[in-house]
């Protein structure tokens, strides 16, 4: 049921429309949804020179892409990628968040998909939680288990997983002190439901990068560090 | 249908070629971003069951709809598929608890406090939505993003929106080809099968994107680009703009003081 699927991604979309969140809220999600963009600007600035424009351009409108595809999540219905993680397991934590908040800018800018004012707000959850916390958690977990493929593979899934379900959940205790969905109702909901497209997401980024990893691994993002160590070489 | 993204992206990409309202065109883009901006955060603002603030701000939005001319229709038309999207997440704040239940049945209940919050969110919604598309819709998407500066984005920020911008159509046309090319070798019927050749799908796709932008820099690169972007220099700014941003404040303020009144 085609009409199905457009409802339930616009659940499953976790963009917050305006009038959904406080002054408050919206204040201290944008200062740091600010600060995060000023900080990976610069950073991007100084990793890639001259090819910051073209490279992130492409990125993020690969990132909108990628959003744009349904694939089935456990529970029958179907949810589309969210793309936090792999922005950031595929750019870098720097770069990834910078990528992610750009799809978020146009997506209200442009489609009115996410409030203008809850901006911030969409950033903070999905940049800052999703693909920078993301990729802490992948490079933890990678660091635990393993620096081939296995370890790409378990913390993929595991910062996938859990970088949805917590940024849903912030969503969730942010909607609750705004008082515009009660914390038990909103965290039920969308932490049950996030967990399933957690699921989803978890699968769906465990083979993209698999797939990246076994066909060109020189494109997927080494600390700078390692880097260093390379050039050297 | 595979994602209402898809359904925006057409409805948007085609209304700028020709007929943008012109009427409109006397004000600049920046002062027009920013008297919308104004008139978003107050509609935001408004405390909850302000009621006569709405109001007036709704009047002034019919009123600026009739100056701008723009196709009603096509307003109409993205409003359906907007409002597609936000509904269900509406409709969650209608059944919430609170005081002075109003209708009940069995666990389902709507009360005063629910209905308060529902109404309020939901003018809030509708105000701004409608805002929000008729600066889209009167304004070049990419003009719109050069004017982001207005509001101090950088200018590597809106050169990597403008990038973005310029290349969304592609990526989403080379997505749908990739998609198409799956479904017809039956690649996508089984579900256990489908996310795994999405993966391998967002993967090679990573791969082309990633390629292409580097392409991308190089031919900047070989006609002179040396890692800036020229920006358009803010002109000076006429009486006229200067009286629509005035009017918009005390407009906005006249709302929220009406309601005390």
């Amino acid at each position: 049921m085609p009409q199905f699927s457009i409802l339930n991604s616009a659940f499953l979309a976790m963009h917050i429309p305006d009038g959904f969140l406080s002054l408050p809220v919206l204040g201290v999600t944008w200062i740091g949804a600010i600060g995060l963009i000023a900080i990976s600007l610069k950073q991007v600035e100084s990793d890639y020179q001259d090819r910051a424009v073209p490279l992130m351009g492409v990125c993020a409108a690969f990132i909108f892409a990628a959003q744009m595809i349904n694939f089935p999540i456990p529970g029958g219905t179907s949810g589309h990628l969210l793309g936090g993680t792999l922005a950031g397991v595929l750019l870098g934590p720097w770069a990834g968040s910078l990528v992610v908040s750009i799809v978020f800018m146009v997506q209200g800018f442009v489609f009115q998909d996410g409030g203008i004012t809850a901006m911030g707000a969409n950033i903070f959850n999905m940049g800052l939680i999703g693909t920078f916390g993301g990729y802490y958690l992948f490079r933890t977990v990678r660091n635990l288990v393993g620096q081939g493929l296995r370890g790409i593979v378990v913390g993929t899934a595991i910062a996938s997983l859990f970088s949805v379900v917590t940024a849903s959940a912030i969503a969730a205790i942010q909607l609750a002190i705004s008082g515009t969905v009660p914390l038990l109702i909103g965290m039920t909901a969308m932490v049950g439901w996030h967990v399933m497209i957690g699921v989803g997401e978890a699968l769906v980024t465990v083979a993209t990068v698999t797939f990246i990893w076994r066909s060109r691994p020189d494109l997927l993002y080494t600390s700078s560090k390692k880097m260093n160590s390379e050039l050297l070489r | 249908m595979p994602h209402s993204h898809s359904h925006s992206f057409h409805s948007h990409t085609d209304h700028h070629d020709s007929n943008h309202s012109h009427s409109h065109n006397t004000i600049a883009p920046t002062t027009r971003i920013v008297c919308t901006l104004i008139m978003v955060v107050a509609i935001v603002a408004t405390p909850d069951a302000h009621w006569l603030t709405w109001l007036i701000y709704g009047c002034g939005i019919i009123v600026l709809l009739g100056m701008s001319q723009v196709d009603l229709f096509k307003l109409y038309q993205r409003l359906a598929v907007e409002s597609i999207f936000v509904s269900v997440s509406v409709l969650g704040i209608l059944f919430r608890d609170g005081e002075g239940i109003v209708w009940q049945w069995g666990f389902l209940k709507i009360t005063l406090t629910g209905l308060l919050v529902f109404g309020s969110v939901l003018c809030k919604l509708g105000l701004t939505l409608v805002l929000m598309n008729l600066l889209t819709l009167t304004i070049p998407i990419p003009v719109l993003l050069q004017n982001l500066s207005i509001l101090r984005v950088p200018p590597l920020l809106i050169a990597i929106l403008g990038s973005m911008y310029r290349y969304l159509d592609l990526l989403v046309e080379e997505f749908t080809v990739m998609r198409r090319a799956a479904i017809a070798r039956n690649l996508l019927a089984g579900k256990r099968w489908q996310r795994l050749v999405i993966g391998n799908m967002i993967g090679s796709l990573f791969i082309r994107t990633y390629d292409r932008g580097n392409r991308i820099h190089q031919s900047m690169v070989s006609r002179g680009y040396q890692g800036a972007l020229p920006l358009p220099k803010s002109p000076k700014i006429p009486w006229r703009d200067r009286l629509a941003f005035g009017f918009t404040l005390s407009f906005a303020i006249f709302g929220q003081l009406a309601f005390y009144h």
